[in-house]
């Protein structure tokens, strides 16, 4: 690889990973809000930049309804709980090596490693939202297969693809809501497992192309302020599948296409891991990148490990608050024990 | 009845060849999401018990278990 790590003082490097639609559940990380002073502020940054006064109301609710999966309310969440989240380890004196986040995480995985201000990832955001709530019915459907027995499947099913390759044994499919009720007929009748992905939008499928050029051009380009930056703490892409160069960070249409591009996470863990002996941390709601990179040999072997921020799922009230310290207490027991990563 | 080492065998063929999963003696007792098992891949080590076994685990009862040995308990209490 090109870049080398940071190694401090022997530990293994930190790389945090921050997860997208599908990991928000009502009142995720919620316990922290109030009780840890970065995390809530880092909040109410988000609520206010965002002008959005019911979103923080929706966030808390145990129990908000369906749309609570709608794009205008899980993407904002998503970004601020995983950047918030990233934040407050940061604040314990975790800084991470290198950042990969998935889907709306990479937005998130961005603002870490200093291409955008937080401010403007919500804005570009909120731009999103704005566009792709009119996209037509959709989501996503998760698959226990692999891509090539996924692809078979989907053969003749209108405005569904393959839209996130998370690992050998996990495919995401998506688009339209009649596509994916097909597809989800076909999968189980052919005795493959599946489950459907909290979300009511064809993210990283085509049907998100044709929303864009629906809308009229009254506001001004709202992206016109947005300059992203060359990374400055090493980040991977699901996107390109692999580490993240200066040339795609500071291309505004490569953070443009994401919402309709697909993504190949497991390419980019890989990659993550194919650097050497490492500690993977789960910034974000829920554990499901961190058991997708348990399921990698490497962190089977125990050559890396993955530690998480919170609980695999709502829990008991406190849960965020004990897991965030169990595993920054596991953290800071990082010993030298670790192999040193030969970059 | 089911017994540890069945449901070790089922998750470890739930999680394919080309997966890598590290399931140890003390596996019964370690959460579900440590040893990498996710609702899909819960899913489909309960499809594969049905499969191989006949026992039927409600999908909405998945997410109770948090560790193997709990879902052990649970069909051989069920059972018996």
């Amino acid at each position: 690889m090109g870049q080398r790590y940071r190694i401090v003082s022997g530990e293994s490097p930190v790389v945090f990973l921050l997860p997208g639609q599908g990991a928000q559940h009502p009142r995720m990380a919620a316990d922290l809000y109030g009780s840890s002073e970065i995390f809530t502020a880092t909040m109410d940054e988000a609520f206010t930049i965002l002008d959005d006064t019911v979103l923080r109301e929706i966030w808390l609710r145990a129990d908000p309804g369906p749309m609570f999966h709608d794009i205008t309310h899980a993407q904002p969440l998503l970004l601020s709980v995983d950047y918030a989240l990233a934040r407050t380890v940061i604040a314990a004196g975790v800084r991470p090596d290198a950042v990969l986040g998935h889907s709306v995480g990479e937005i998130a995985a961005a603002v870490v490693a200093g291409v955008f201000d937080f401010a403007d990832a919500l804005l570009l955001l909120a731009t999103f939202v704005r566009t792709y709530r009119h996209a037509p019915a959709g989501g996503m459907l998760a698959v226990a297969s692999s891509p090539e027995v996924v692809d078979e499947r989907l053969t003749g099913i209108p405005d569904v693809v393959i839209g996130a390759i998370n690992g050998p044994r996990q495919v995401l499919v998506c688009g339209g809501r009649s596509g994916l009720t097909a597809a989800r007929r076909r999968l189980l009748a052919d005795g493959v497992t599946c489950a459907e992905v909290a979300a009511r939008q064809p993210f990283h499928s085509p049907l998100m192309n044709d929303v864009p050029a629906q809308l009229d051009g009254a506001s001004p380009d709202p992206y016109s302020t947005i300059r992203p930056r060359a990374p400055r703490t090493r980040m991977y892409s699901g996107y390109l599948g692999g580490p993240l160069d200066a040339a795609h960070a500071t291309d505004l249409q490569f953070w443009l296409s994401q919402p309709s591009s697909p993504v190949y996470f497991g390419s980019a863990l890989r990659a993550v891991l194919a650097g050497g002996p490492c500690t993977l941390v789960e910034t974000g709601p829920g554990q499901s990148l961190s058991t997708l990179a348990r399921r990698t040999p490497a962190v089977a072997r125990g050559e890396s490990r993955c530690l998480a921020a919170l609980p695999p799922r709502r829990l008991a009230p406190g849960a965020d608050t004990t897991a965030m310290a169990a595993m920054l207490d596991q953290l800071s027991h990082l010993t030298t024990d670790v192999p040193t990563r030969k970059d | 009845m089911l017994t540890n080492d069945q449901l070790r065998e089922t998750m470890i063929a739930s999680a394919g060849e080309d997966e890598s999963i590290n399931l140890d003696d003390e596996f019964a007792t370690r959460p579900f999401t440590e040893l990498g098992f996710d609702s899909l891949a819960l899913l489909e080590t309960c499809a594969n018990l049905k499969r191989s076994y006949g026992i039927e685990v409600p999908d909405e009862l998945l997410w109770e278990f948090s560790t193997p040995e709990e879902l052990v308990r649970w069909v051989n209490g069920t059972e018996s």
